[in-house]
């Protein structure tokens, strides 16, 4: 028997991650820790982009620039959270995102 | 004196004109200086202001406008004065020229009666330069009377629909025309006036003061306090003095009714001069409402005349209505200067109109062409819609005594003859000097005034309800005034007496004789109005004469002063009155001698004669002698101060000697009587024939004009001057020795004849129960009417409307619900509904970043597996 790593294996990893970023966000009470989760999901979709492009020729280019985008893209909103967390520690003198509750209804 | 006398060169009747406006533009002087003396009040400490308030009389304003207006009017007596003599000279000249004219050819005519032959002829053409010269005379009279002493604009001209040409249409004009009467009138207004302005200064002096206390109006916090009103008192006078003079004046009907309605006004705001006082409002009101009545018939006269006759002037309207005396073919035989009466002959028609024939009953008046006097060819025209002036016309004859009597029915009014006579004893609410000025010179005058000036248009019959109606009211005036004990009442019934006189002399022909009592009673009787004012003022404001007695050596000049009025108007010889009245008693007696009938038109007046000489002895001594009646009254009682003293000397002296002539015991030969004369109208000679006084010389013959000898009223008037004056005299009297026996002698008692007639008492107290009949017959059914009005309006009309009002107020209280809980409730329903979803929706919004996070990946998930289930769905269907 031989263990061909294939799609699926990729899109299970995908899935796993995905789901480890959830769980991440949603438990993590450190805006840090969040923040992480946030990555986690995010290359989630990246394996998932990649490994499309890989096995399916139609979206070879596209599956990669997406792939980039996605990077860039958790480059970009990491530099925005980062700051958003910055000024909120500022404020608040911690990273406790329940204690951000302005938003209550 | 002689500058002024040469002022107005050609045009001497404006000296009448320039009297008139005086009084006018002291009105309107102190109007406006009033007006911008309150604008200056309030900036009176600025140096503008100052000069302003200053200018227009400053503290001193009530003072500087008595001044104002006593000149004006005191300038308006010289100027009348002067034109006054200027018309009198130049009347006595051409009447002088004609008259010796006339009596050469009277003795011509006398002796071609005996003449023959040559001598015949040579008379005939010496009568005839004559008759030239005399008609030449005559000619260049009346030329001069109409440049010198008249003139008119037009004032009004109310032209067709859509047309606007200048000389179309009917013409309302202002003018004046001076004849001998309107001159001495002149100046009888004006003297009189002058004197009750300058008696007024000291009477009025009280209203000087800042704050007036008035007595006899109580306030919740005493008597009233109000503002001195010396001012306004003498503006009105002026206005008053205007009005009258311009009533004088006038040419035209139209301008005597707008004095006429200024002369009601001035009198409504003087009698209410003291208008806090329920008594002087309700006698303004009074007076007002009165003379309404009668200016309501004066309207019709108007516009029948106006419709008929086609003209407001006086002289057209009579030049109409009464034949002229010559015309084209020369002497008007029989009828001239009277009214033609006749029947139009519809089946005789000629080209030019229709026949006219004459007849004493006739349906019809005939209507003169007023120039030129073209002989008459018994032809109407038929153009009957519009009254050509110069044309021969026909009017009804009913239409003509309807607009007589309608003219009559004013003079009633304002000269308070009976059935309208209530209003004027009322009138004494009014400050004494002007119930002086009102029954002397302006108000109550304008009435026989006015009766006298439109004689020619009066016929047989309205001058025969002229007649009755001044007869009705001097006796029962007279009687009433004998019952009364408020001075003032006394003096007002004495007046109404005394127009009732004037009336009846105008009705029974004695045209001269009435207008002359006019003149003399109004000095007279301005004499003892100002001599009762300053009783009162002396005995401080008391009325009463039970109040009074004894203060004859108080008040000598009063006293005095007024027993010259009380002897004038009770006609004792000499006294200014004997002329006048004898005048009138002799024409009443004349009358009834040619129509027995009328007897009462005598009997009335000789029986007054007598109670007037008893009333005013009896107020005379009521007030001046015996024992005071009141001895607090008689303490403080005190002369009145030399502006009121003053007047009242001078207004003596005028009742005593203003009608004296030459020789002074001959009642004919009064000067002013003679004067008055001038005036008369030709038709007072037609209607009740002529004496020629001329040719007389006052005694021996006399001949007669144009109405037969045997029913000529004058001549037996003349012949039986003196038995009538005598007659009279003996009643008169009679009079004075039984008032004298009764207030002076107390050989009766006069408390005894009260008890012994105690319902004749009551009725006269009652004033005849006139104003108890007016106020059944009038005025309760007005009140009643107006109740029943007023219940309609409660019941019918604000039932009906209450009804809508509540229906409507039912409708939309339902309507209210409706909007309150159906659409109000849909609306918020809709809203709750929002409210509750988002109040439920809100718990979902925790606030907790990480269960937002729980949500997404939950629906994320939710979403991932519903696709994947839909996508299954879509392969295997």
């Amino acid at each position: 028997m031989t263990f061909a790593v294939g799609l699926n294996h990729f899109l299970l990893l995908g899935a796993f991650l995905f789901v480890c970023g959830a769980v991440c966000m949603a438990t993590k009470r450190n805006a840090i820790g969040i923040l992480m989760g946030v990555e986690l999901v995010l290359n989630a979709a990246t394996i998932n982009f990649v490994a499309y492009a890989h096995y399916n020729p139609i979206f070879q280019v596209e599956g990669q620039v997406f792939a980039l985008f996605v990077i860039v893209l958790a480059a970009a909103e990491a530099a925005i959270a980062l700051a958003i967390v910055l000024n909120f520690y500022n404020n608040h003198t911690t990273v406790d995102v329940d204690t951000a509750e302005e938003l209550k209804g | 004196m002689m500058n002024l006398l040469l002022l107005f060169g050609e045009h001497p009747g404006w000296f009448f004109v320039v009297a008139t406006l005086l009084p006018l533009l002291s009105f309107v002087l102190i109007l406006l200086a009033s007006a911008l003396w309150c604008a200056g009040r309030a900036y009176r400490n600025t140096p503008g202001g100052a000069a302003l308030f200053n200018l227009c009389g400053g503290e001193e304003r009530g003072r500087t406008a008595a001044f104002v207006a006593t000149g004006a009017i005191a300038l308006a007596f010289v100027f009348s004065l002067v034109g006054c003599i200027r018309f009198s000279v130049q009347q006595h000249s051409f009447e002088t020229a004609i008259k010796q004219h006339e009596k050469a050819l009277h003795e011509f005519a006398q002796k071609l009666k005996e003449a023959k032959g040559e001598a015949k002829e040579e008379l005939e053409a010496k009568a005839k330069s004559e008759k030239e010269k005399l008609e030449d005379q005559e000619k260049r009279w009346a030329d001069a009377r109409k440049t010198y002493w008249q003139g008119h604009f037009d004032w009004l001209r109310i032209s067709p629909k859509g047309i606007a040409d200048a000389d179309s249409g009917t013409v309302l004009q202002l003018g004046f025309k001076i004849d001998s009467l309107s001159a001495i009138m002149f100046v009888m207004v004006t003297f009189i006036a002058t004197l009750i302005h300058v008696f007024s200064i000291g009477y009025m002096s009280d209203e000087l003061q800042p704050e007036v206390e008035d007595h006899q109006v109580h306030t919740a916090h005493g008597h009233l306090h109000r503002r001195g009103r010396f001012g306004r008192f003498f503006m009105y006078l002026s206005l008053f003095c205007f009005s009258m003079l311009n009533l004088v004046l006038a040419d035209n009907l139209f301008q005597v009714f707008l004095s006429w309605e200024l002369v009601g006004v001035c009198s409504y705001l003087l009698i209410g001069f003291y208008n806090e006082r329920q008594s002087a409002s309700n006698a303004a009101n009074k007076a007002f409402i009165t003379n309404r009545i009668g200016d309501a018939g004066f309207i019709l006269g108007m516009l029948i005349l106006w419709t008929h006759v086609g003209t407001f002037n006086m002289e057209e309207l009579f030049q109409r209505v009464r034949a002229p005396l010559n015309d084209t073919h020369g002497a008007v035989e029989g009828v001239a200067g009277r009214i033609v009466r006749g029947n139009l002959d519809p089946n005789n028609t000629t080209k030019a109109g229709q026949r006219f024939t004459i007849a004493n009953d006739g349906s019809d008046v005939l209507l003169f062409p007023h120039r030129p006097p073209e002989h008459y060819h018994a032809i109407v025209p038929r153009v009957a819609e519009n009254p050509k002036p110069d044309q021969h016309g026909s009017m009804p004859y009913w239409m003509l005594v309807a607009a007589g009597l309608g003219i009559f029915l004013g003079c009633v009014g304002k000269s308070a003859q009976f059935p309208l006579q209530v209003w004027l004893p009322d009138a004494m609410e009014g400050p004494t000097p002007v119930s002086a000025l009102i029954h002397a010179a302006t108000m109550v005058a304008a009435g026989v005034y006015l009766v006298g000036r439109c004689y020619p248009l009066f016929t047989y019959d309205a001058l025969l309800v002229i007649a009755y109606t001044g007869g009705i009211t001097l006796f029962v005036a007279a009687t009433i005034a004998v019952v009364m004990t408020d001075i003032k009442k006394v003096l007002a019934y004495s007046t109404v007496s005394q127009l009732g006189y004037m009336m009846l002399a105008l009705g029974v022909g004695g045209w001269v004789a009435g207008l002359f009592h006019l003149v003399t009673h109004a000095f007279f009787k301005a004499l003892l109005f100002l001599g009762s004012g300053s009783v009162i003022h002396g005995c401080h404001h008391e009325q009463e004469m039970t109040k009074m007695g004894g203060l004859f050596p108080k008040m000598k000049i009063t006293a005095l002063t007024m027993l010259a009025g009380v002897l004038a108007i009770s006609g004792i010889p000499l006294f200014t009155g004997w002329y006048s009245k004898d005048a009138i008693l002799a024409q009443a007696f004349g009358f009834i001698y040619v129509h027995p009938q009328h007897l009462l038109l005598f009997l009335l007046p000789l029986a007054t004669a007598g109670i007037t000489a008893f009333y005013m002895s009896r107020m005379w001594l009521m007030t001046f002698t015996g024992k005071p009646r009141d001895e607090h009254v008689h303490e403080h009682a005190h002369e009145s101060p030399w502006p009121m003293t003053v007047p009242l000397i001078v207004l003596g002296i005028c009742s005593v000697g203003i009608a004296w002539g030459w020789p002074l015991w001959d009642a004919e030969a009064s000067f002013l009587e003679a004067n008055v004369h001038h005036a008369q109208y030709p038709a007072v000679l037609a209607d009740f024939g002529h004496i020629d006084y001329s040719l007389s010389e006052h005694h021996g013959e006399y001949w007669v004009a144009a109405k037969d000898e045997a029913q000529n009223e004058r001549v037996f008037a003349y012949r039986n001057h003196h038995l009538a004056g005598n007659i009279a005299f003996v009643l008169v009297a009679i009079g004075i020795v039984f008032a004298g026996a009764i207030y002076w002698k107390r050989v009766l008692d006069p408390a005894e004849a009260k008890e012994q007639f105690p319902r004749l008492h009551a009725f006269l107290m009652d004033k005849w129960r006139f104003d108890r009949l007016y106020s059944a017959v009038f005025v309760r059914p007005c009140l009643i009417v107006g109740h029943w009005f007023a219940a309609f309006d409660l019941r019918a009309i604000d039932g009906v409307i209450h009804a809508v009002a509540r229906s409507a107020m039912w409708v939309s209280k339902w309507d209210g619900l409706f909007d309150h809980h159906i659409i109000d409730g849909v609306v918020n329903l809709v809203g709750n509904t929002i409210y509750g979803v988002g109040a439920r929706l809100r718990s979902v919004q925790t606030g907790f970043l990480r269960s937002y996070v729980l949500f997404l990946v939950l629906a994320a998930a939710g979403i991932f597996l519903a696709l994947a289930y839909f996508v299954r769905m879509a392969m295997a269907g």
